[in-house]
């Protein structure tokens, strides 16, 4: 399952999980986590089986890929790895035909954000997905779902994310072969498991750090504050980002105590 | 019974309220955390009666208020991970040497990075403890409820640490069963506070018995042997063999469920040409790795390590009188000394009459994946060993 942090993919796993427990099947969820950020990637894990799932590793060859966010839809990587034939279910507003992913695997699509907007006022989209993702795959009912929902979510809360549920399954299209069946040589590695520390984790961005040296005292308090050592020091007693490690959280321009760093948005 | 999808820091703050534990004194740090969150959630709904969830400003003071809730007659409960627990060592020598029967969560972490190894809890072998090492989430839930029934025996009467891999098992959720509250409460009775007994004269036998003869805690300076506190510390330590396979009977007769023997779970092991051996979570990997074994036509057994601490001696010396080769697979690494399974498994069978192999595999250090491909491999090396063939070296890095 590939998502952003805040999409809600963590606990859609949970969800297919208890689903699956519900209809007499044991499962595990497991959440990859790493440097936790609002909009970073972030991978999570189900199986599902007759006998209590006892082997621990990751997944790394699965047979159905569910993607939550529309433009990781568009990345290769979350259709990479698959079983022979797996499902890739994704967000995205198109039909499956208009995909480019590629390989031996068939595509389905919902466009899930919009009916999050639609019934939770917020691009919140996994319980959107988790709709489709039952009528698609057929790995567990809709009423499976629609009653682990409630222990996660009680009350008005629960209602409005099973308006959200019946919704994707009503709309999530067929499966369709990908057309393309070689995949793209140049691909975005969209693991970030580890730490930011470890990864390259640039293209999280949407502002960095821009120092005005004019003003800068040197007093190191922005290099003391970044949870990421993504700040060096340089010769003339000056800070500049790392920009592999710098993930753009804005911590060294609010600590700044002369107010030397400014969060630029980064142009695309 | 009702179940819940938990993550496992769930299923031990769970584990805690059945066990009704009455002081939980606990210090954040990843990837612990969520059961001190967890516990503070089920303080708040007021659903434990007489609970105490104490924020302590460290692991030093976790464990020194822990202890004294302990000490006091409170059944008590505090948790940590990696650098924490290294922090909490001093106090911890002192839980055991006032054989206070505290139970603590360790939730792996390594101490060269932040992902799970078994080097913070294999780094307090000699604070007196009995170390308990568990696989999933269940295991987790009835562990620690069992923990308190081993740790509160009359011929133990230790603390108890149960550890588990942090983010592959802290973080995981999977369907728990939970026990009614009332069948818990027919296993584990209410805790029943004994002072601690010390020898007053050699001429004393007493000493043994908490209830005959009460004393204080802590060895005293009296005229006493001095010796005879470690003398007692260690026979406690050694009873827990006997001590862990009984709980552990009683637990699958009341439960239905079973883990082994609780000291030893052994997985396709009859029939087996070699066994290997591996400790929590990847002992649930390595038990995939056994299936691809045997459908290979390899007979390759697996035995999960549950207690590290007694080690299962007496059921090892049995099991190497069967197999041709042992695969011990160590999740931690003494620089200079190399796995610490290892050498307890050599020990166990130095004096058996039927030399068999030992050899050491060494993985998953500072969280690194150790994939089923892996313990595939570590089986198939230690087959070629049973086989009569020479390992590439005696312990190897996975």
């Amino acid at each position: 399952m590939h998502g952003r942090g805040g999409q809600g993919a963590v606990t859609a796993s949970r969800i297919i999980a208890t689903a699956a427990y519900e209809e007499g099947k044991y499962s595990q969820a497991i959440p990859m986590y790493g440097t936790e950020r609002r909009g970073a990637p972030l991978t999570a894990y189900v199986r599902i089986d007759d006998v209590r799932v006892r082997e621990r590793e990751l997944v790394h060859t699965p047979g159905i890929s569910l993607c939550f966010d529309p433009l990781l839809s568009l990345q290769q990587a979350v259709a990479n790895d698959l079983l022979p034939n797996g499902q890739v279910l994704l967000n995205a507003p198109f039909a499956p035909d208009k995909s480019e992913l590629a390989g031996n695997i068939n595509i389905a699509t919902v466009d899930a954000t919009s009916i999050a907007l639609e019934t939770l006022g917020r691009p919140i989209t996994n319980t959107a997905m988790l709709g489709a993702f039952a009528k698609a795959t057929g790995v567990v009912k809709l009423e499976s779902i629609e009653k682990a929902i409630k222990k996660y979510f009680p009350g008005r809360l629960g209602d409005m994310n099973i308006a959200a549920v019946r919704k994707s399954y009503e709309k999530v299209s067929p499966w369709v072969p990908a057309k393309n069946k070689v995949a793209p040589k140049m691909q975005v590695d969209l693991n970030v498991g580890g730490y930011g520390t470890l990864k390259d984790v640039s293209s999280w961005r949407v502002f960095y750090p821009v120092v005005n040296e004019e003003k800068c005292i040197g007093c190191k308090t922005c290099w003391i504050f970044c949870p990421e050592a993504a700040l060096e020091w340089k010769a003339n007693n000056k800070p500049a980002m790392v920009d592999r490690a710098c993930k753009g959280c804005g911590v060294c321009a609010n600590e700044c105590p002369v107010k030397a760093i400014e969060m630029k948005r980064v142009e695309i | 019974m009702s179940y819940e999808v938990m993550v496992g820091n769930k299923a031990t703050a769970v584990g805690c309220k059945l066990a009704r534990v009455k002081v939980a004194a606990v210090f954040p740090i990843t990837p612990q955390t969520t059961i001190t969150e967890y516990l503070s959630e089920i303080h708040a709904s007021g659903d434990l009666p007489n609970f105490e969830f104490i924020n302590a400003e460290g692991e030093l003071s976790s464990q020194v208020i822990a202890q004294a809730a302990e000490a006091t007659g409170a059944r008590s409960f505090t948790c940590t991970s990696g650098p924490g627990l290294l922090y909490m060592h001093h106090p911890m020598q002192e839980t055991a040497s006032k054989r206070l029967p505290l139970v603590m969560a360790v939730v792996h972490r390594g101490v060269k990075s932040m992902q799970p190894d078994h080097s913070d809890l294999m780094s307090q072998q000699w604070q007196g403890w009995l170390h308990l090492y568990v696989e999933n989430a269940q295991e987790i839930l009835d562990t620690t409820i069992m923990a308190y029934k081993i740790a509160e025996d009359k011929r133990i009467r230790l603390p108890v640490a149960m550890g588990y891999d942090g983010y592959v098992l802290s973080y995981t959720a999977e369907p728990v069963e939970i026990p009614a509250q009332e069948d818990v409460d027919k296993f584990l009775p209410p805790y029943k506070p004994m002072p601690g007994i010390f020898p007053v004269s050699d001429k004393d036998d007493k000493w043994r018995d908490f209830e005959a003869n009460p004393k204080t805690f802590g060895a005293g300076w009296g005229e006493g042997d001095p010796m005879k506190p470690w003398q007692m510390h260690n026979e406690a330590a050694l009873n827990g063999e006997t001590v862990i396979k009984e709980v552990f009977a009683e637990w699958g007769k009341k439960f239905g469920r079973t883990y082994g023997n609780g000291m030893i779970e052994q997985y396709r092991v009859e029939g087996a040409d070699c066994v290997i051996t591996a400790m929590g979570t990847i002992a649930g990997t390595a038990m995939a790795a056994i299936d691809k074994l045997w459908a290979d036509g390899k007979k390759v057994g697996l035995v999960k390590i549950r207690s590290f601490l007694p080690f299962p001696r007496s059921d090892f010396q049995a099991i190497a009188k069967n197999v041709k080769a042992i695969g011990v697979f160590d999740r931690s690494c003494q620089p200079g000394m190399w796995g610490p399974v290892y050498h307890q498994m050599r020990s166990t069978l130095y004096d058996e009459a039927k030399k068999t192999p030992v050899i050491g595999f060494i993985g998953g250090l500072s969280g690194k994946e150790v994939r089923v491909a892996d313990m595939y491999k570590i089986g198939e090396k230690t087959l070629k060993v049973a086989q009569g063939g020479k390992p590439e070296a005696p312990i190897q890095w996975v």
